[in-house]
C-alpha cells in the first residue's frame, strides 16, 4: 500500500488562542517522496538560531521536536546528531542552504529555525524543506509568552504532520489521570508527552474516572466523599466545577458522547449496576441494560450510535457493544475469562481493552467487525484501561508494578511503550483528550 | 457492650442535610462551586433527574470513629458477591438489632481486594453491597433503611499485597446512620 506524501502552503491558519500563527509564504510544492505504508520520513533537525533575550534553549526546542516528530509514526531521525550540528555551521558560514550535504546524511526532510525574543514574548519560526527538489515545503512563524514555548513546538510538530502526511497529529493533545501524590485521589491534567502536569479538583476526596468532552475544556469525574458517589463535571482552566449525578448507589465510568450533549454511565439505583444514557446536565437517565448481571465501563463509537461495555452475563466479565439505544447485547471477546475497560477507537472499529492474560492484565485490541483479537502489550507488570488518541494509533494506559503505577503511550504500529510519569505517587485511569 | 461504649463515642459529623425528594429535575439544583474552595460542604443531595429512586441514602452519616463499625464485616470470595454461610450470622444480628433500633439507618460499603481491574472492581463492590442488602431485606429489615455504597479497592482495610489482606479487603462494610 503506497502512501502518498503531499504538502502543500496553506496561506491562512485558524490561530489559537494562544499562540498566532503567521505564514511565510513560498510557491506551492509537493514532497518528493512516496512512501510505503510503515515506511518513514528521515528528518534532520538542527539547532534553530537564537536571535535576542529569550529563556527557550535552541536545544530544548529541538528535544521537544524531535520528539513530537519520532513520536508520530512518520518520521525518524537522522542518527548522527554531531553530522547535523557540523553541517547546520556549514550553512551558517557559507549563508546558503547546502542541500546536497543535508541529503547525504540521509534526510529526506529538513526543518530550519529561529528562536527570537523580546521583553514580553518569544518567537519560533519554522520552515521545512525538501530535500530532493532543493526546496521549502512550508514554513510558519508561531509567537506567544516566553512560557508557552512547548505550546508552540508542539503546533509546529502537529503542522508539519499534517503538512506532509495529511494526518491529524497528536502533539497538541493533552491527557487527563488520576493520582493520589496529594494523599488524596485528584484529577489531573498534563501535556500529551507528560509536561506541564497540573492539578484540577481540590475535592480532598476520591477523585476517579476522569473523561473528556468534546474540545478538551471540560472533564466528567466521579467523586466519593460523605459515603456517597456523585458524578461532577469540571473546566479544567477555571476550575468551576458542578454536580450531574448523584443517584443512590454508582455514580461511575461516565462517558460524554461525542458531541458533548449526553453521557453513558453505570448507575445502580435501581437495584443493580447497569448502564444508563443520560443528557449531560445528569437528567433524563435512560436505562440501556436489563438484567441481573453487572453492566460498567461503557464508552460510545466515534460515530455515537453503538455502545461498548463490560458485562459478566456470561459469568466472567467480557466486552461487549450494544445499540447507543439499547438492545441485543453483541458479545466481542470470546478469548480468556477477564475482559474490561473497553475503548472504541476514533478512527474505525477497534475497541481496545484489558484482558488478563496468564495472571497479568495486558492491552489488546479487537476488531468489531471481524472479532480479530491483537495484543499489544507484553511482560510483567499489569497495564489497564486503556484510551485512544484522536488519531486511532496511540494509546495511553496504566502500568502497576511492585506497588506503583504510571503511565505509558503506546503507537500501535510501533509497539514500543513510552514512560510519561514518574515520581512519587501512582499515575492511574487516563483519558486521552480529542 | 462493646458496641454501645462504641456508640456512646459516636459524633454526628453531617447534620441539617435536606433530602429533596421530588421536583429536582431542572438545572437549578445542581450546585455550582468554585474549585478552590474545598471545604464546601454539600447542602443538599439533589437527586438530578425525575425519577424518585426505589431506596433513599440515610441523610446523616454517624461515624462511630472513622473506618470502625459496630457490625463485623462479612467477607467474600475473589470476584465474587455470593454470601457466604459463614456470614449468615453476622447478617442476622445486624437484622435483630435494626428490628430494635428502628430509627437507625445502615450504609453499606462494599469492598474489593486489589487484583481485578479497577473499574471492574468498582461494579463488583456495589454488588457485593447490594447483595448484603438483598439479604438484610430478606430477613425484614426495610429497604429505604439500606442505602449502599462500592468503593472498589480504593480503601483497603489492609494495604499488603497477600492472600491474608485479599482476604480482608474483599468486604461488605456496615455504618450505622442516624
Amino acid at each position: 500500500m503506497i502512501r502518498r506524501f503531499y504538502a502543500g502552503i496553506m496561506i491562512s491558519l485558524p490561530l489559537s488562542i494562544l499562540l498566532g500563527g503567521v505564514s511565510v509564504a513560498y510557491a506551492q510544492v509537493h514532497i518528493s517522496v512516496s512512501k510505503a505504508f510503515g515506511e518513514k520520513v528521515i528528518v534532520a533537525v538542527p539547532l534553530f538560531d537564537v536571535d535576542g533575550g529569550t529563556i527557550v534553549a535552541p536545544e530544548d526546542v529541538r528535544d521537544v521536536l524531535l520528539f513530537d516528530l519520532s513520536n508520530s509514526g512518520y518520521f525518524s531521525l537522522v542518527a548522527n546528531t554531531e553530522f547535523v550540528d557540523e553541517t547546520e555551521t556549514e550553512d551558517r558560514v557559507s549563508g546558503r542552504i547546502n542541500f546536497q550535504e543535508w541529503a547525504a546524511l540521509g534526510a529526506e526532510v529538513l526543518v530550519k529555525g529561529k528562536i527570537e525574543g523580546t521583553l514580553s514574548e518569544m518567537s519560533i519560526e519554522a520552515t521545512v524543506y525538501d530535500l530532493a527538489q532543493g526546496k521549502p515545503i512550508f514554513g510558519r512563524r508561531y509567537s506567544g509568552r516566553h512560557g508557552e514555548w512547548r505550546a508552540a513546538v508542539h503546533r509546529i510538530s502537529d503542522d508539519i504532520v499534517k503538512q506532509l502526511t495529511g494526518e491529524e497529529g497528536v502533539a497538541q493533545t493533552r491527557i487527563a489521570f488520576v493520582s493520589n501524590v496529594t494523599g488524596a485521589k485528584e484529577i489531573y491534567v498534563m501535556d500529551y508527552d507528560g509536561e506541564n502536569r497540573r492539578r484540577v479538583t481540590r475535592d480532598n476526596a476520591i477523585a476517579i474516572y476522569p473523561d473528556w468532552f468534546p474540545g478538551a475544556e471540560d472533564l466528567i469525574y466521579t467523586m466519593i466523599r460523605d459515603s456517597r458517589q456523585e458524578t461532577r463535571r469540571v473546566n479544567i482552566e477555571t476550575g468551576t466545577t458542578s454536580r450531574v449525578t448523584s443517584f443512590p448507589g454508582l455514580n461511575a465510568f461516565a462517558a460524554p458522547s461525542p458531541r458533548g450533549g449526553e453521557v453513558v454511565m453505570t448507575l445502580s439505583r435501581d437495584g443493580n449496576p447497569e448502564i444508563y444514557r443520560l443528557r449531560a446536565d445528569g437528567s433524563e437517565p435512560r436505562r440501556l441494560t436489563f438484567g441481573r448481571s453487572t453492566e460498567s465501563s461503557p464508552c460510545w463509537s466515534q460515530d455515537g450510535r453503538r455502545i461498548a461495555y463490560v458485562s459478566d452475563r456470561s459469568g466472567a466479565p467480557q466486552t461487549y457493544t450494544m445499540s447507543a439505544t439499547g438492545g441485543s447485547p453483541q458479545r466481542l471477546t470470546y478469548q480468556g475469562r477477564y475482559n474490561t475497560s473497553p475503548d472504541w477507537s476514533p478512527k474505525g472499529d477497534l475497541v481496545a481493552f484489558t484482558a488478563k492474560i496468564d495472571g497479568v492484565f495486558q492491552i489488546c485490541t479487537v476488531d468489531v467487525g471481524s472479532k480479530e483479537i491483537v495484543r499489544l502489550t507484553a511482560g510483567p507488570g499489569d497495564k489497564e484501561d486503556p484510551s485512544w488518541a484522536r488519531n486511532g494509533r496511540h494509546i495511553v494506559y496504566s502500568v502497576t508494578s511492585g506497588g506503583k503505577s504510571d503511565l505509558y503511550m503506546l503507537d500501535i504500529y510501533e509497539l514500543e511503550p513510552v514512560r510519561l510519569t514518574s515520581g512519587a505517587g501512582d499515575y492511574l485511569s487516563p483519558a486521552w483528550s480529542d | 457492650m462493646r458496641r454501645f461504649a462504641v456508640l456512646l463515642m459516636a459524633v454526628v459529623l453531617f447534620s441539617g442535610m435536606t433530602f429533596v425528594l421530588s421536583g429536582c429535575g431542572s438545572r437549578e439544583d445542581v450546585v455550582e462551586e468554585p474549585i478552590i474552595d474545598p471545604a464546601v460542604t454539600e447542602e443538599t443531595d439533589a437527586l438530578v433527574g425525575d425519577d424518585i429512586p426505589l431506596y433513599e441514602q440515610p441523610e446523616d452519616v454517624v461515624y462511630i470513629e472513622p473506618g470502625s463499625s459496630i457490625f463485623d464485616d462479612i467477607q467474600f470470595d475473589f470476584d465474587s458477591y455470593d454470601i457466604l454461610s459463614m456470614n449468615v450470622g453476622t447478617l442476622q444480628e445486624i437484622s435483630s438489632w435494626l428490628a430494635e433500633h428502628e430509627d437507625v439507618r445502615v450504609m453499606i460499603e462494599g469492598h474489593c481486594d486489589e487484583r481485578g481491574t479497577n473499574e471492574y472492581n468498582m461494579a463488583l463492590g456495589e454488588q457485593r453491597a447490594l447483595a448484603a442488602r438483598r439479604y438484610l431485606v430478606g430477613l425484614g429489615v426495610g429497604s429505604s433503611r439500606l442505602g449502599t455504597i462500592s468503593y472498589g479497592e480504593e480503601s483497603p482495610l489492609d494495604p499488603r499485597s497477600t492472600e491474608d489482606a485479599w482476604a480482608k479487603n474483599r468486604r461488605a462494610h456496615f455504618v450505622v446512620s442516624e
